[in-house]
């Protein structure tokens, strides 16, 4: 039992945060994730400092460069119960969240070493899509590949989102991919060699109004004829499943038994791993400044690292890329929209099924390690990039949860977070190529589904771009079809 | 461990503690009664089932949770005492003294590495998820649900300070001297910081409570310096007697000096019951009248580690050895390290590396580790206050102007939250950054 001990809460010892600095997470963020240090009840109040002392000890980085993770509210755990008393106006529009940016350079953790002159492909993002591509991509022997990330591994949203993976969809298209890559998460960590912990509880969608019912029952007969074998339940079978739920004035429930919870860090990991073996560059801390066209083709990316020549560039920047696209002179019908979740104080497990209410946005799980993991869309959140955290969410949420499963009101909140929604037009992805810039492929645009979806639309992706061969996923969902009018609207989306 | 100042007959209570009588004065945190009264194991850790006791009694920490009364994961440093109050150890099995799940720790000393244990291999895989999932989790479902809670409180004031101890104190008699209307949220029950709980200090300027203009809203934790259409406030949870209630301040100005928190120092089993920050040490002694310790090894650096000899001494403690850990080391104490703490379920002895004389065991009943606290900055980054690491003294501290001004126009900081100083600097740090406050309300 010789263990120092450097997060209490969460038991990483001195020895595990030296494996993560060795293993090339010289930041602390990236480190916090790694080892889970400062993610527990006290929220890095007693570790920071230690860690922090440790990475700045390490050969190669500066004191700039060590800055203190996100000091995400509440401060303190704070019960659901006294968050559920603040009067919230359902008409106002909620305001910036905090933390508020402080205007740290992001050069404090730019590598100093210019980025590869050259690449046959450049994947701008770093997130989910980005790095399994790549790996998809080296896999099938195309190694010359470069992802750009502009923060760490699982700054965006592929670190932000609430780990639900579910075949529960509205179109054929998204039922396919989700059950592709249900496939393809449980053989994630043979291949990988890391564990995402995959737990199929359910899905268990709840329906307030009748139209929300017709919906579910609609979409139910829809997976069943893609052997998807969702239930309509009563809300008396729905208890049985989640006993401490209220069901008052739910019509009824879908539930599908394989749909369950990952947990999204490993996956940014193993990917970005894989691919780095196979000789794929991952650069974390590079931004993006221009693309370079020319006769019709992107010649090459210029980052503050340095131009990037190359023939191909993907764009899976999430919700950034309308922005990446701009520098082309590109316009994406893309809009980022936050989202915001909260994790509670861990808890021995008592519950199933991912829990939603599709009428008011409302979804909680709880996590492998035992946090109740939840958020709630706002149907006033306006378009902008802004990932801060709002008192209004907390308050909105905790009323909602604890109406939904009264024994919760007392669970306390540990952290509170935000990450933002690619939503396009219709609620479904942008895949292919841009008209226009044939070699500028478009990889976004999943409206706060991508991570789900990711496994699989990276496999098909690489495969289309490594052989040449058609796939209909490209033609369905290219970027023309805002143009012609084609849309196929997805409706399961939560929040 | 003994009481120094007997419990009142008036005030004597008896707690639960897992079917045991605790003795305990009304109203003090159960933690206070459980150490006073001997008991050491208050809690398992989440993973290696590691034995936990209280470590910074000031809620900075996850040592001292148990399940109290039905209600999962509860501070015992925070919960104060009522009578037949039911107390329960949290994950462990059959019992906190002897818990079968601690066979983990000793199966793997170097650790488990959950990213690649069992990864890939059939079955093995899904037995370990299966297993980890009942392994994890702290603390069943609470037995209640919440009780009706009072609605929310907003005020509006001028300037809105946070922390009642050397910095915030100084600042609310400057406000107060001009008539600037603030309020002032302390944490505690009292207000004074280290005045009145911390390591005495030669050079300590006296106590001055807030007078004139100023409101105080004692046992009050801000959560968030958040924001909304109408500006920036606080949002702060108030232990009220008709329960706990939110509390939202809204101000011009905010004038945050939340002190800091006790950082750990990375020994080999730091995390033994009995390993104790110094702020708790002085916490029990002067404001508690428990001494936690007869014979405890001292071990740190900085202003509080001599004055916290001392008060142990007073007390009647007979320390077993003062370390420094600086280059300096302070009148009394030795130069050296701390390599490790040993002990079953409390700690009974440690190894040391002195200075020029190596290595050797030290028998001793407590660990007290009194470093500089770690800058509280989490209120001051929530508005956009940039934070920095100093290697020198190794931490991290809101950056600030002479007055404490951030980079925020409407948020000014001071005391410890700009790296760990005396109470006398802390002082002068809040009567600068209010002083600077008043000038420019005044135009």
């Amino acid at each position: 039992m010789s263990k120092a001990l450097l997060c209490p809460c969460e038991d990483v010892t001195l020895g595990d945060v030296e494996v993560a600095i060795a293993k090339g997470y010289r930041d602390v963020e990236s480190i916090k994730r790694y080892t889970g240090f400062g993610t527990g009840i006290c929220q890095g109040k007693s570790c920071l400092t230690a860690v922090a002392q440790v990475l700045s000890r390490t050969p190669g980085v500066a004191p700039s460069a060590v800055l203190p993770f996100t000091p995400r509210p509440p401060t303190h755990p704070t019960e659901l119960s006294i968050l559920a008393t603040l009067g919230v106006d359902e008409r106002e529009v909620p305001s910036q969240g905090v933390p508020v940016s402080s205007g740290d350079s992001s050069t404090a953790l730019r590598p100093a070493t210019p980025v590869p002159a050259r690449a046959q492909v450049v994947i701008v993002g770093g997130g989910v899509m980005g790095l399994a591509l790549a790996h998809n991509l080296a896999k099938r022997g195309c190694t010359d590949v470069v992802v750009l990330e502009k923060g760490y591994l699982c700054a965006g949203a592929s670190g932000r989102n609430g780990g639900g993976v579910r075949m529960q969809w509205g179109t054929s298209a998204n039922i396919e991919l989700a059950r592709r890559s249900i496939e393809l998460m449980k053989q994630f960590a043979g291949e990988m060699g890391i564990n995402i912990w995959l737990r199929q509880g359910g899905y268990l969608f709840l329906a307030r109004s009748r139209a929300v019912a017709e919906r579910l029952e609609k979409n139910a007969r829809l997976h069943n004829q893609h052997a998807v074998r969702t239930e309509i339940l009563s809300p008396d079978k729905a208890r049985d499943l989640v006993p401490e739920l209220s069901l008052r004035g739910v019509v009824l429930a879908a539930y599908h038994p394989e749909d369950g919870v990952i947990f999204p860090w490993p996956f940014l990991w193993g990917y970005a791993q894989a691919a780095q073996k196979r000789g794929v560059r991952v650069e974390t801390f590079t931004q993006v400044l221009g693309l370079q066209t020319s006769d019709g083709l992107v010649r090459s990316v210029q980052t503050d690292r340095g131009p990037i020549a190359c023939d191909t560039v993907v764009l899976a920047a999430g919700a950034w890329s309308p922005g990446v696209a701009r520098l082309a002179g590109v316009t994406l019908p893309n809009e980022p929209h936050r989202h915001e979740i909260l994790s509670t104080e861990p808890l021995k497990p008592f519950l199933g099924p991912l829990v939603s209410v599709l009428d008011s946005g409302l979804y909680f799980s709880q996590s492998m390690r035992g946090e109740i993991v939840g958020g709630m869309g706002d149907p006033n959140e306006p378009a902008g990039l802004e990932q801060g955290s709002t008192l209004r969410f907390l308050a909105r949420f905790a009323r909602a949860l604890t109406e939904q499963v009264p024994i919760l009101g007392q669970v306390k909140v540990l952290r509170q977070w935000a990450g933002c929604y690619d939503v396009t037009p219709d609620n479904n992805p942008i895949l292919g190529r841009t008209p226009g810039l044939p070699n500028l492929l478009q990889m976004s645009g999943f409206v706060g589904h991508g991570f789900m979806m990711a496994p699989a639309v990276a496999e098909r992706m690489a495969e289309w771009m490594v052989t040449g061969n058609a796939d209909e996923l490209f033609t369905r969902f290219n970027l023309e079809r805002f143009a012609s009018g084609k849309l196929e609207r997805e409706d399961m989306i939560i929040g | 461990m003994r009481r120094l100042v007997p419990i009142p007959p008036e005030r004597r209570i008896s707690l639960d503690f897992e079917g045991t009588a605790v003795p305990a004065q009304e109203g003090e945190p159960v933690a206070v009664s459980l150490i006073a009264a001997g008991h050491d194991v208050l809690a398992r850790s989440v993973k290696y089932h590691r034995p936990r006791g209280p470590f910074c009694l000031a809620a900075a920490c996850s040592q001292c949770l148990m399940r109290v009364d039905g209600t999962p994961n509860l501070y015992a440093c925070r919960v104060p005492a009522r009578a037949g109050m039911r107390l329960q150890r949290q994950n462990s099995y059959p019992s906190a003294k002897v818990d079968v799940f601690s066979a983990i720790d000793w199966l793997f000393p170097r650790g488990l590495d959950h990213h690649a244990m069992f990864a890939g291999v059939p079955v093995a895989e899904q037995v370990m998820a299966r297993v980890a999932r009942h392994l994890a989790g702290l603390g069943l479902l609470p037995e209640a649900a919440a009780p009706e809670r009072p609605p929310a409180e907003s005020l509006e004031t001028g300037v809105a300070v946070v922390g009642g101890g050397a910095a915030g104190l100084a600042a609310g008699e400057v406000l107060g001297a001009a008539g600037v209307p603030f309020v002032l949220l302390e944490r505690e029950e009292a207000l004074g910081g280290r005045w009145r709980t911390g390591a005495p200090e030669p050079e300590a300027p006296p106590l001055a409570l807030p007078r004139g203009s100023g409101m105080v809203r004692v046992a009050t934790t801000a959560l968030g310096l958040y924001t909304d259409a109408r500006g920036r406030f606080l949002a702060a949870l108030s232990a009220r007697p008709e329960g706990p209630r939110l509390l939202l301040v809204r101000a011009s100005r905010f004038l945050l000096a939340p002190g800091g928190h006790a950082p750990l120092m990375p020994f080999t089993n730091n995390d033994l019951p009995g390993v104790l920050s110094g702020r708790a040490v002085s916490d029990l002694v002067r404001r508690r009248g428990v001494l936690p310790a007869e014979k405890p090894v001292l071990v740190g650096h900085g202003p509080e580690l001599p004055g916290l000899a001392w008060l142990l001494r007073e007390s009647g403690a007979r320390p077993a050895l003062v370390l420094d850990t600086s280059a300096s080391p302070a009148r009394g104490a030795v130069a050296g390290r701390l390599v490790s703490a040993h002990g079953r379920t409390r700690v009974q002895g440690v190894t040391v590396d002195v200075a020029g004389r190596g290595r050797r065991k030290v028998a001793c009943d407590a660990v007290v580790v009194s470093l500089p606290p770690s800058p509280a900055y989490e209120l001051a980054r929530h508005a956009g206050a940039r934070v920095v690491f100093r290697a020198e003294p190794g931490s991290f501290a809101v950056e600030a102007d002479g007055d404490g001004r951030t980079r925020v126009p409407e948020v000014l900081v001071a005391g410890d939250v700009l790296g760990a100083d005396t109470a006398a600097r802390a002082a002068a740090s809040g009567r600068r950054a209010a002083g600077a406050l008043v000038r420019e309300m005044a135009r």
